[in-house]
């Protein structure tokens, strides 16, 4: 007679017997304890962040280019639940695209990019280009879809306040550092988003925020996209609307690194918090 | 004094690297006053399946809106190829978009509540190329979304491409069938939905086993049929009479001429990730998506 699918156990999906699968079914036993749970890296830490994405990149065998790809259409969603369409005060739809010279910047022009098939319409200054060939991919990507790319960021900001309804933050995220805010240029475009009227959207970490306790110079978004949980200098932010882009996140890792599991609306890949 | 804008555009901006302006013009915004039918999740119970053939005549394709184009095969290969070398998007980029609109096309046609099955488990079957990819980022997404995906992925490229999307889904406790289900029969118990990821709009020449058997087995099946860019085994431009009849048919990019002969209930285009220049250099005349959802539903 026909083979009748074996008794389903408590939590394992119908199957038939001898299915491949992969390490990440283990329950319980043999998984490794979180470096949370052991004390390694504090929540929300830059160190727990890294130790993520390498396992994602590692034992996942994620794509680099494939987790930005997802990280800056997330943004870009946040981006357009924050300030929709029709609610810009401007007649036009413009943004400005501020990116830095390494991840965050690389997630900023994917951002614009989607930002761009959504209708908006992104400018981008990206002053210190990445030698990346992934990142410079991803500018080629941008200029194709007719972006204009600014040579200088005016100084007068005024003139910022006046084109644009919005600026996203994408010039150091995480990877900030007393260092690299302190450089040329992004210690110019801090210093003129510290001076800019019309709201600011930060993806992942506030730009300058990640390098030292918070202070008033500290750029102030109304808008923070947090990218797979929320980080530790997040508690800091006194904006209007907090996102969080972290449906992507396998279970197992949310679980391994203390992520409390979110309801995602529908198929969105963020969810406001 | 000029404006801010001007002052912007006369010092300030690099040159674009197209001189053309943009092409803001999509046409007509596409509306389609369509409830959900449900009525289809009483049709499909067991013991009451009705085969597809008979629920849908053949020769009741639908037409897409006015001007929308349908495109050949050589042509859909071009704008391939024209989206990897000119605008140097890459595979993995595309392909996790494309994944990501065929999760979300299913997961608005059929939600996980209309499963009859107690689970809302969906059976993927991956072909050996990008049709196959698509595949996998669709199931890894269909995951995340709250169902219960199994793949069906006999032959592998062994591309670091397709190992990672492997290795992703693997590590989701996605769980990777050792051989396909022999009968329909079985399939229609355990699955509420099969996702053909075999042959895309590459597809040429003849079914190569175990593909033929797979698409057997497929054609008897009475759980619907969601078809990603192609349903496999049609002449990528003259369809296929007598082949598998999808539910639902996913069209990426642009629909190509072969769905000029779908006759299932929901045509989705996904893919969205054309630039308005190609879009305007093969007049393909695509009809807007709806807020930042990045699938269209057609029919």
């Amino acid at each position: 007679g026909p083979r009748r699918p074996p008794a389903r156990s408590p939590r394992a999906p119908k199957s038939l017997p001898g299915v491949e699968r992969g390490p990440g079914c283990a329950r319980g036993l043999g998984t490794a304890l979180s470096p949370v749970l052991s004390g390694a890296c504090p929540q929300g830490s830059r160190a727990e962040a890294e130790a993520m994405e390498k396992e994602l990149l590692e034992d996942y065998r994620f794509g680099r280019q494939q987790l930005i790809e997802i990280w800056g259409h997330a943004c870009a969603v946040a981006v357009t639940k924050a300030f929709p369409l029709p609610s810009l005060p401007r007649r036009q739809p413009t943004l400005l695209v501020a990116c830095g010279p390494a991840q965050n910047g690389a997630i900023g022009l994917v951002c614009a990019r989607h930002l761009r098939s959504f209708d908006y319409e992104p400018t981008i200054f990206y002053p210190k280009r990445s030698p990346d060939p992934l990142h410079r991919d991803f500018t080629t990507q941008c200029e194709k879809m007719d972006i204009p790319f600014l040579s200088y960021l005016p100084t007068e900001v005024q003139l910022i306040n006046d084109a644009y309804n919005a600026v996203v933050d994408a010039v150091l995220g995480a990877e900030g550092t007393e260092g690299t805010a302190g450089t040329e240029p992004c210690a110019a475009i801090l210093a003129t988003l510290r001076l800019v009227r019309i709201p600011i959207v930060s993806l992942d970490v506030p730009s300058g925020w990640a390098a030292g306790p918070g202070g008033s110079g500290d750029i102030s978004p109304d808008v923070l996209v947090s990218l797979a949980a929320p980080k530790e200098v997040a508690r800091r932010f006194q904006g209007r609307r907090h996102f969080l882009a972290g449906r992507f996140v396998p279970e197992e890792l949310q679980r391994k690194f203390g992520i409390s599991p979110r309801e995602y609306p529908g198929s969105d890949c963020v969810v406001a918090l | 004094m000029p404006g801010p804008r001007a002052l912007l555009g006369l010092g300030l901006l690099v040159a674009a690297a197209r001189a053309g302006g943009r092409c803001r013009e999509r046409g007509w915004s596409w509306s389609w006053n369509r409830g959900w039918n449900r009525g289809w999740e009483r049709g499909w119970e067991r013991g009451r399946c009705l085969p597809h053939r008979a629920m849908h005549s053949p020769g009741t394709a639908r037409p897409g809106p006015a001007g929308l184009r349908f495109l050949g095969q050589e042509e859909a290969q071009a704008i391939d190829q024209e989206l990897f070398t000119e605008y140097r998007f890459s595979v993995e980029q595309l392909m996790e978009l494309a994944g990501l609109s065929c999760a979300t096309a299913i997961a608005k046609a059929y939600p996980p509540s209309s499963f009859t099955t107690s689970q809302p488990a969906v059976l993927v079957v991956c072909g050996p190329g990008n049709n196959g990819g698509d595949g996998l980022v669709c199931a890894r997404h269909l995951k995340m979304f709250g169902y219960q995906p199994t793949v069906y992925y006999p032959k592998r490229p062994s591309k670091p491409l397709f190992e990672g999307l492997t290795t992703q889904c693997k590590k989701m406790d996605i769980p990777f069938l050792p051989e396909f289900p022999a009968e329909a029969e079985f399939i229609d118990e355990l699955y509420g939905l099969v996702v053909d990821a075999i042959f895309g709009f590459s597809f040429t020449g003849a079914v190569r086993e175990p593909f033929g058997s797979i698409l057997s087995t497929l054609e008897r099946v009475t759980v619907p049929i969601a078809s990603i860019d192609i349903p496999s085994g049609w002449d990528v431009e003259k369809g296929k009479a007598d082949g598998l009849q999808p539910d639902m048919l996913i069209s990426l990019t642009a629909p190509k001429k072969a769905a000029m002969h779908f006759t299932g209930r929901y045509h989705f285009l996904g893919g969205r990730f054309v630039p308005p220049a190609l879009q305007e250099k093969y007049a393909l005349n695509l009809p807007a998506y709806p807020g930042t959802d990045c699938v269209l539903q057609l029919t």
